[in-house]
């Protein structure tokens, strides 16, 4: 049996580790309160312009060319993982790194990152990693997009791959994260039928002078939107481990106090039992 | 017969609902909206955008972007708006001048077009302000 002092250790351990875990509970609920609005914000952005694309494909000549457009030879792909930088995110980052396992065994793919933990795993995989860029901690801001496009751009338009996809973790709600793969390149965003309704009758100045515009910024905000909802699903799963963690500490230290307690009283009750046989022996 | 109307910038959804006429600046001119337009797709540019609801008057400064219409819904996708009233006009000069100096001074590539897209910032934000910010 644990000895009194053994116990009294462990309950201070467990104590502090609660008192951790609580903190970081805490930093992460304060964090995704702002995550998830300015993730959930976006959306209606990034839908709103996939449909203006979508709808206004049709009014393009056939003779139209645009790279973003058509896919070229090369059956290699480039795969854009996002990931938190830390871990300490539950099953998070697992599910990402099983869902990007399962890519490389069906694809020849090569890869660029944001966020530090995908990092050493795809280093592992053997596959090539072009770029590898840090989320950070708070929100990021738009500026993070560029310098990623800027690669995509050179790699895709070079013909060195055929097509772009993203790798992030949907935030659904605050407790279901999902990992989800996305393709950003060759655009072919299919519009349900019955959103086809309307096809666009006048545009100005003319649909070859917008189409490139509106598919550059249409990777712009797909990218950015799956950094704002990895990041807020990083926080949600972070709250979400750091509370079962504050949880199980407080369990055992309550089971540990029990514990402690019971002896203590079995040492006393041993005490008095020796000392009252010891009087009693002296009479 | 009215159309409806949204608006909707990266970081939120600034305006939805039901309007009379919106007076858009677009690359081709300043253009109006009214209720059963033809199907437009159209670039938006840097000024100020107008609302009229039941004879009445709502402002915004507007950076570059696009406009559709389609089913009688008009969707401004711009990269930033912002109503009149919520301009802060100190602020907005401050951005002026501070990307006036930058632009003056020689930067990277990337630089320049953001402190571009800053200053135009201010720009809209300030000739709005100016006009129809209640004092």
């Amino acid at each position: 049996m644990a000895s009194l002092m053994q116990l009294k250790r462990k309950i201070r351990t467990a104590g502090s580790i609660s008192k951790a875990t609580k903190a970081m509970q805490m930093i992460a609920a304060s964090k995704l309160r702002h995550a998830q609005e300015s993730a959930l914000n976006a959306r209606p952005y990034a839908d709103h312009l996939t449909d203006v694309i979508s709808r206004s494909m049709p009014k393009l000549e056939n003779g139209f060319y645009h790279p973003y457009l058509k896919a070229n030879d090369s059956n290699k792909r480039l795969l854009l993982v996002i990931s938190p930088d830390k871990g300490l995110a539950g099953g998070l980052i697992a599910n990402l790194i099983r869902e990007m396992l399962k890519q490389t065994k069906t694809h020849s793919i090569v890869f660029v990152n944001i966020g530090k933990k995908i990092e050493k795993p795809i280093i592992r995989t053997k596959s090539e990693l072009l770029a590898s860029f840090l989320l950070g901690n708070s929100i990021p801001t738009f500026d993070i997009v560029e310098p990623v496009i800027s690669i995509i751009d050179e790699q895709y338009l070079a013909g060195n791959v055929g097509a772009v996809d993203i790798l992030y973790t949907k935030f659904s709600t605050v407790f279901t994260q999902t990992p989800v793969i996305k393709q950003i390149l060759p655009f072919n965003q299919s519009l349900e039928k019955d959103r086809i309704t309307d096809t666009i009758e006048l545009v100005e100045p003319s649909i070859e002078s917008l189409i490139p515009g509106l598919l550059r910024h249409f990777v712009q905000i797909v990218i950015y939107q799956s950094i704002l909802e990895s990041f807020a699903s990083e926080q949600a799963a972070r709250m979400a481990a750091m509370q079962s963690a504050t949880d199980n500490a407080n369990e055992m230290v309550t089971d540990f106090t029990l514990l402690y307690n019971k002896i203590r009283q079995e040492k006393i009750t041993n005490e008095i039992l020796d000392i009252s046989s010891g009087a009693f022996q002296t009479q | 017969m009215k159309l409806h109307l949204s608006i909707i910038t990266p970081s939120q959804v600034i305006y939805q609902g039901e309007v009379d006429e919106v007076i858009i600046p677009t690359e081709e001119g300043i253009i109006g909206v009214l209720p059963e337009h033809t199907p437009l797709l159209s670039k938006l540019v840097p000024g100020e955008l107008e609302i009229k609801t039941k004879g009445q008057s709502q402002h915004l400064a507007v950076t570059g972007g696009f406009i559709e219409v389609s089913n009688n819904q008009l969707t401004i996708l711009a990269d930033y708006a912002i109503h009149a009233q919520d301009i802060n006009i100190t602020k907005a000069e401050e951005a002026k001048k501070r990307a006036e100096k930058l632009m003056s001074e020689k930067v990277g590539d990337i630089d320049y077009a953001e402190i571009e897209k800053e200053f135009v910032r201010a720009i809209a934000e300030l000739k709005v302000a100016r006009h129809y910010k209640p004092k």
